[in-house]
């Protein structure tokens, strides 16, 4: 009579079982700054992994988002002979919303869901516990610098993701749609604030890769080692993430832009 | 020692020493818990009830840094080799050297390379673990496990799907390793032949308890029927070989009836 109830408390319990799992290895990951600032290279080859390797969707993503910002405001800013205010439009929107929020969003698909499969294979095929027994502690040799490389990467791809995008919202708005090139440089540098647009992108950012990553490594290290394991929990970061990174996001906007 | 999975009581007030400088080989059935013993004896996992004490430590009550240094004392033969896929052959026999000494650079390339020949892979050492045999990633694992010279070497099921030539080797260099480097050996195996070609110690496990242990030669001869289904290999005995079941005439007479067979 009361299964259901079961059943829910069940499911209650182990969600929060697996927040208590998941916060313990973040502090204990965080807590291996030490190790990984002495062991740098480790480091480094893991924001080449994340980060780097990441460039191209990222790149290309940007561009193409930049040029269609440029094409949609323009047909909407020439409607009122404001065409002029193309570029502050295409910088404002990439500073302030979509870089922080789409990098993430792509971040969390391809350099994400690769973390999650490869610590979940590492797991299946016994290298975390071989590492174990060697007596190196694997949360601060494999977890903690993939968990720092994500927070350093996804904010620097952040700002490649905006430079490509307003320069691919200039190529279609002053090169191809004939926007007087000064004004759409001018107005941007004339609106576009430093400390409050950028830098608040930039938190964002920062905000979400740490979210992003603890997601990603927390998935992988605590995945049940089979197949379908692995397959559940490289869904569940890009689920998970991307729903973390929408979410954070209109709390980060409604305190950084909401007037009250 | 007691130790429980999900409530079920994998070893219930388990008994076992274990000599210092021989080879132990703890066999048993399928399932008795064997390799869950070794990860008990290298603290991977804790016991319900009891103690696990390796060398004077109490290894359930060490702190996560004691045991760490405790494990540089051990060295443990997994069943999959559990090499690191990103390094080399030569990379993941340095590992455990360059982790927990500061030896030159040369010094670390030597010792490397007397562990790969003493299991026959000096040649393989630029080899990915992915372009190796099943045996060849065991006996690179096995140079791995013992690049730090270890007391105590686990073993787990090390003779499983390897071919004669390999088993041989494996056999003859469990046995010279124990004996040139004065190790203790826990050795998982049901591979009874082997197990009782080199051990000086056996001890068969069932049902979560200790059956019987001694020399091979008192475990040849014991009494019990479980040992004996367990040595000769028998199907039919005190240890099921089928799991439960309801009848089997009347299981395929009436299937369909509960919707297992459409």
């Amino acid at each position: 009579m009361f299964g259901w109830l079961q059943q829910i408390g069940h499911r209650v319990l182990s969600i929060v079982a697996g927040l208590g799992r998941s916060a313990q290895l973040l502090l204990a990951a965080l807590m291996g700054l030490g190790y990984v600032l002495k062991n740098f290279r480790l480091l480094i080859k893991q924001v080449y992994v994340t980060g780097v390797l990441s460039i191209a969707i990222i790149g290309v993503s940007g561009l193409f988002i930049g040029m269609v910002l440029g094409l949609q405001g323009y047909s909407i800013l020439v409607d009122f002979g404001a065409e002029d205010a193309l570029g502050q439009m295409v910088a404002l929107t990439l500073l302030r919303e979509l870089s922080p929020v789409v990098a993430a969003l792509l971040f969390a698909g391809r350099a994400g869901s690769a973390l999650t499969a490869e610590i979940g294979l590492m797991k299946a095929t016994e290298q975390l516990a071989s590492m174990e027994m060697i007596g190196v502690d694997p949360v601060k040799r494999v977890i903690a610098p993939r968990l720092y490389a994500g927070i350093i990467a996804l904010p620097l791809l952040c700002i490649l993701f905006s430079i490509i995008g307003v320069w691919g919202g200039m190529l279609v708005g002053v090169e191809w749609l004939g926007v007087f090139d000064g004004s759409y440089w001018g107005n941007m540098q004339a609106s576009v604030s430093f400390t409050h647009d950028v830098m608040n992108g930039v938190i964002k950012s920062i905000v979400f890769a740490f979210v992003v990553t603890w997601i990603a490594v927390f998935q992988g290290y605590d995945l049940e080692p089979t197949s379908e394991g692995i397959s559940r929990a490289t869904t569940k970061t890009v689920v998970h993430g991307s729903l973390a990174v929408l979410g954070l996001d209109f709390v980060l906007t409604a305190l950084m832009f909401g007037d009250f | 020692m007691t130790f429980l999975r999900e409530k079920r009581a994998i070893f219930s007030d388990l008994s076992l020493r274990i000599p210092k400088g021989k080879i132990t080989a703890i066999m048993g059935p399928s399932g008795t818990g064997k390799t869950t013993l070794l990860r008990l004896i290298g603290g991977q996992l804790k016991p319900d009830q009891g103690d696990v004490v390796v060398d004077g430590h109490s290894v359930p009550s060490l702190s996560r840094k004691q045991l760490f240094e405790l494990r540089q004392r051990m060295g443990m033969l997994f069943q999959s080799g559990a090499l690191f896929s990103e390094l080399t052959v030569f990379e993941n026999v340095a590992f455990p050297l360059r982790v927990h000494t500061k030896l030159p650079e040369d010094m670390i390339r030597d010792l490397v390379l007397i562990k790969l020949e003493s299991v026959g892979l000096r040649g393989a050492r630029d080899l990915m673990p992915s372009e190796l045999s099943g045996g060849m990633s065991r006996r690179v694992a096995l140079a791995r496990a013992i690049a730090l010279d270890p007391e105590l070497m686990m073993y787990d099921e090390p003779f499983v799907g390897q071919d004669p030539i390999t088993l041989g080797v494996l056999v003859k260099l469990i046995r010279q390793l124990n004996d040139a480097l004065n190790m203790t050996t826990v050795l998982v195996s049901h591979d009874i032949d082997e197990c009782l070609s080199i051990a000086d110690h056996v001890c068969v496990l069932s049902g979560g308890k200790v059956l019987v242990q001694g020399s091979p030669e008192e475990i040849l001869q014991s009494d019990l029927s479980e040992v004996k289904q367990f040595i000769q290999g028998l199907p039919d005995g005190p240890v099921p070989f089928r799991y439960p079941a309801n009848d089997f005439a009347e299981d395929i007479l009436f299937a369909g009836k509960d919707g297992v067979a459409g």
